[in-house]
Protein backbone atom coordinates (compact mmCIF):
# COMPACT_ATOMS: atom_id res chain seq x y z
CA UNK A 1 0.00 0.00 0.00
CA UNK A 2 1.35 3.44 -0.90
CA UNK A 3 1.30 5.95 1.96
CA UNK A 4 1.72 9.70 1.55
CA UNK A 5 3.58 11.27 4.46
CA UNK A 6 3.64 15.01 5.14
CA UNK A 7 7.08 16.38 6.03
CA UNK A 8 8.13 19.71 7.49
CA UNK A 9 11.09 21.87 8.42
CA UNK A 10 14.56 20.44 7.87
CA UNK A 11 13.15 17.16 6.54
CA UNK A 12 11.17 19.00 3.86
CA UNK A 13 14.32 20.89 2.91
CA UNK A 14 16.32 17.66 2.57
CA UNK A 15 13.78 15.91 0.34
CA UNK A 16 12.81 19.10 -1.53
CA UNK A 17 9.08 18.54 -1.07
CA UNK A 18 6.32 18.85 1.50
CA UNK A 19 5.41 15.14 1.29
CA UNK A 20 6.94 11.81 0.41
CA UNK A 21 5.32 8.61 -0.81
CA UNK A 22 6.43 5.20 0.44
CA UNK A 23 5.32 1.70 -0.49
CA UNK A 24 4.49 -0.28 2.68
CA UNK A 25 3.88 -3.95 3.34
CA UNK A 26 0.46 -4.76 4.78
CA UNK A 27 0.07 -7.90 6.87
CA UNK A 28 -2.77 -10.28 6.10
CA UNK A 29 -6.04 -9.31 7.80
CA UNK A 30 -4.80 -5.76 8.47
CA UNK A 31 -6.45 -2.74 6.87
CA UNK A 32 -3.13 -0.98 6.38
CA UNK A 33 0.51 -0.87 7.41
CA UNK A 34 1.57 -0.20 10.98
CA UNK A 35 3.20 3.05 12.01
CA UNK A 36 6.43 1.12 12.58
CA UNK A 37 6.25 -0.26 9.05
CA UNK A 38 5.76 3.21 7.58
CA UNK A 39 8.78 4.55 9.50
CA UNK A 40 10.87 1.60 8.29
CA UNK A 41 9.79 2.29 4.71
CA UNK A 42 10.78 5.94 5.01
CA UNK A 43 14.21 4.92 6.27
CA UNK A 44 14.56 2.38 3.46
CA UNK A 45 13.54 4.75 0.66
CA UNK A 46 15.18 7.88 2.07
CA UNK A 47 18.55 7.03 3.62
CA UNK A 48 19.36 10.75 3.55
CA UNK A 49 16.87 11.11 6.42
CA UNK A 50 18.66 8.68 8.74
CA UNK A 51 19.70 11.40 11.18
CA UNK A 52 16.28 13.04 11.19
CA UNK A 53 14.51 9.72 11.73
CA UNK A 54 16.36 9.15 14.97
CA UNK A 55 13.73 10.05 17.54
CA UNK A 56 11.13 10.93 14.91
CA UNK A 57 7.47 10.04 15.41
CA UNK A 58 4.53 9.64 13.10
CA UNK A 59 1.29 11.51 13.61
CA UNK A 60 -1.91 10.03 12.22
CA UNK A 61 -4.82 12.42 11.88
CA UNK A 62 -3.04 15.08 13.95
CA UNK A 63 -2.15 12.88 16.93
CA UNK A 64 1.05 10.98 17.73
CA UNK A 65 0.49 7.30 16.97
CA UNK A 66 2.16 4.29 18.68
CA UNK A 67 4.29 1.92 16.54
CA UNK A 68 1.59 -0.75 16.45
CA UNK A 69 -1.21 1.54 15.27
CA UNK A 70 -2.48 0.91 11.76
CA UNK A 71 -2.61 3.51 9.01
CA UNK A 72 -5.77 3.30 6.99
CA UNK A 73 -6.90 4.69 3.65
CA UNK A 74 -7.64 8.39 3.93
CA UNK A 75 -5.62 8.91 7.11
CA UNK A 76 -3.44 12.02 7.23
CA UNK A 77 0.07 10.89 8.09
CA UNK A 78 2.84 13.30 9.11
CA UNK A 79 6.47 12.80 10.05
CA UNK A 80 7.26 14.84 13.15
CA UNK A 81 11.02 15.21 13.46
CA UNK A 82 13.55 17.82 14.54
CA UNK A 83 10.97 20.16 16.05
CA UNK A 84 12.01 23.34 17.83
CA UNK A 85 9.50 26.08 18.46
CA UNK A 86 9.81 29.00 20.81
CA UNK B 1 -8.61 22.62 37.15
CA UNK B 2 -6.11 24.75 35.29
CA UNK B 3 -7.49 27.21 32.77
CA UNK B 4 -5.67 26.77 29.45
CA UNK B 5 -5.68 28.92 26.35
CA UNK B 6 -3.55 28.28 23.25
CA UNK B 7 -3.35 30.48 20.18
CA UNK B 8 -1.28 30.38 17.00
CA UNK B 9 -0.95 33.87 15.53
CA UNK B 10 0.30 34.97 12.12
CA UNK B 11 3.45 37.08 12.41
CA UNK B 12 4.96 38.64 15.53
CA UNK B 13 3.04 38.80 18.79
CA UNK B 14 1.99 42.15 20.16
CA UNK B 15 3.19 43.14 23.62
CA UNK B 16 -0.46 43.70 24.61
CA UNK B 17 -1.17 39.99 24.95
CA UNK B 18 -4.15 39.62 27.30
CA UNK B 19 -3.67 37.94 30.63
CA UNK B 20 -4.60 34.26 30.98
CA UNK B 21 -5.87 34.79 34.47
CA UNK B 22 -8.84 37.13 34.30
CA UNK B 23 -11.61 34.79 35.54
CA UNK B 24 -9.36 33.30 38.19
CA UNK B 25 -8.12 36.67 39.34
CA UNK B 26 -11.71 37.65 40.15
CA UNK B 27 -11.70 34.95 42.81
CA UNK B 28 -8.57 36.38 44.36
CA UNK B 29 -6.61 33.13 44.13
CA UNK B 30 -3.61 34.43 42.21
CA UNK B 31 -0.45 35.24 44.10
CA UNK B 32 1.96 35.06 41.18
CA UNK B 33 1.88 35.69 37.46
CA UNK B 34 4.95 34.65 35.49
CA UNK B 35 5.27 35.82 31.89
CA UNK B 36 7.90 34.64 29.44
CA UNK B 37 8.50 36.20 26.01
CA UNK B 38 10.63 34.49 23.40
CA UNK B 39 12.34 37.13 21.27
CA UNK B 40 14.09 36.51 17.95
CA UNK B 41 17.77 37.32 18.41
CA UNK B 42 20.21 38.39 15.73
CA UNK B 43 22.79 35.68 16.39
CA UNK B 44 21.61 32.19 15.38
CA UNK B 45 24.28 29.53 15.63
CA UNK B 46 27.39 31.09 14.15
CA UNK B 47 25.57 33.39 11.73
CA UNK B 48 23.58 36.60 11.73
CA UNK B 49 19.92 36.55 10.79
CA UNK B 50 17.22 39.11 10.14
CA UNK B 51 14.21 36.92 10.99
CA UNK B 52 12.91 33.44 11.73
CA UNK B 53 10.24 31.75 9.63
CA UNK B 54 8.00 29.57 11.81
CA UNK B 55 6.24 26.58 10.24
CA UNK B 56 3.34 25.23 12.29
CA UNK B 57 1.48 21.98 11.61
CA UNK B 58 -2.10 22.87 12.52
CA UNK B 59 -4.30 21.79 14.16
CA UNK B 60 -1.89 19.29 15.71
CA UNK B 61 0.38 21.99 17.11
CA UNK B 62 -2.50 23.60 19.00
CA UNK B 63 -3.60 20.20 20.33
CA UNK B 64 -0.10 19.27 21.50
CA UNK B 65 0.44 22.63 23.19
CA UNK B 66 -2.91 22.35 24.94
CA UNK B 67 -2.15 18.79 26.04
CA UNK B 68 1.23 19.80 27.46
CA UNK B 69 -0.35 22.76 29.27
CA UNK B 70 -3.05 20.53 30.80
CA UNK B 71 -0.41 17.97 31.88
CA UNK B 72 1.69 20.69 33.48
CA UNK B 73 -1.38 22.17 35.12
CA UNK B 74 -2.35 18.85 36.71
CA UNK B 75 1.20 18.15 37.77
CA UNK B 76 2.03 21.57 39.22
CA UNK B 77 -1.39 22.80 40.33
CA UNK B 78 -1.02 26.20 38.68
CA UNK B 79 -4.26 28.11 38.05
CA UNK B 80 -3.92 29.26 34.45
CA UNK B 81 -1.64 28.84 31.43
CA UNK B 82 -1.76 31.07 28.36
CA UNK B 83 0.31 30.12 25.32
CA UNK B 84 0.69 32.14 22.13
CA UNK B 85 3.05 31.19 19.31
CA UNK B 86 3.80 32.83 15.99
CA UNK B 87 3.39 31.35 12.54
CA UNK B 88 5.31 32.81 9.61
CA UNK B 89 8.02 35.45 9.67
CA UNK B 90 9.12 37.17 12.87
CA UNK B 91 11.92 39.74 12.63
CA UNK B 92 14.86 40.15 14.97
CA UNK B 93 13.75 41.89 18.15
CA UNK B 94 10.11 40.83 17.78
CA UNK B 95 8.27 38.40 20.04
CA UNK B 96 7.44 34.94 18.66
CA UNK B 97 6.30 33.12 21.79
CA UNK B 98 4.52 34.06 25.00
CA UNK B 99 3.75 31.83 27.96
CA UNK B 100 2.02 33.30 30.98
CA UNK B 101 1.30 31.24 34.07
CA UNK B 102 -0.88 32.27 36.99
CA UNK B 103 -0.49 30.43 40.28
CA UNK B 104 -1.03 30.80 43.99
CA UNK B 105 2.72 30.94 44.67
CA UNK B 106 5.70 31.83 42.51
CA UNK B 107 7.58 28.54 42.96
CA UNK B 108 5.10 26.36 41.07
CA UNK B 109 4.62 29.02 38.40
CA UNK B 110 8.33 29.34 37.68
CA UNK B 111 8.83 25.58 37.68
CA UNK B 112 5.83 24.94 35.42
CA UNK B 113 7.04 27.58 32.97
CA UNK B 114 10.43 25.91 32.51
CA UNK B 115 8.90 22.47 32.24
CA UNK B 116 6.29 23.61 29.70
CA UNK B 117 8.92 25.22 27.45
CA UNK B 118 11.19 22.16 27.60
CA UNK B 119 8.34 19.89 26.52
CA UNK B 120 7.16 22.30 23.82
CA UNK B 121 10.58 22.29 22.22
CA UNK B 122 10.63 18.47 22.19
CA UNK B 123 7.04 17.68 21.23
CA UNK B 124 5.17 20.50 19.46
CA UNK B 125 5.18 20.27 15.65
CA UNK B 126 6.69 23.70 15.11
CA UNK B 127 9.83 24.42 13.11
CA UNK B 128 11.85 27.57 12.67
CA UNK B 129 14.01 28.45 9.66
CA UNK B 130 16.59 31.22 9.97
CA UNK B 131 16.45 33.99 7.36
CA UNK B 132 20.08 35.08 6.82
CA UNK B 133 20.74 38.78 7.21
CA UNK B 134 21.95 39.04 3.63
CA UNK B 135 18.83 37.53 2.00
CA UNK B 136 16.12 39.61 0.31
Amino acid sequence: MRIEVLVFGPVAEVVGADRIGVECHVSANDSGPSVATVLEAIGRDHPELATALSGARLAVNHAFAPPEALVGPGDEVALIALVGGG
Amino acid sequence: MTQVRVEIVGGPLSPETPSSAGPIEARGEIGSRVRFEGVVRRLEGEGTIEALDYEVYSPMAERVLESIARDEGRRSGVLGILVRHSRGRVAVGEVSFVCEIASAHRAEGLEALGSFIDRMKREAPIWKRPVPASSD
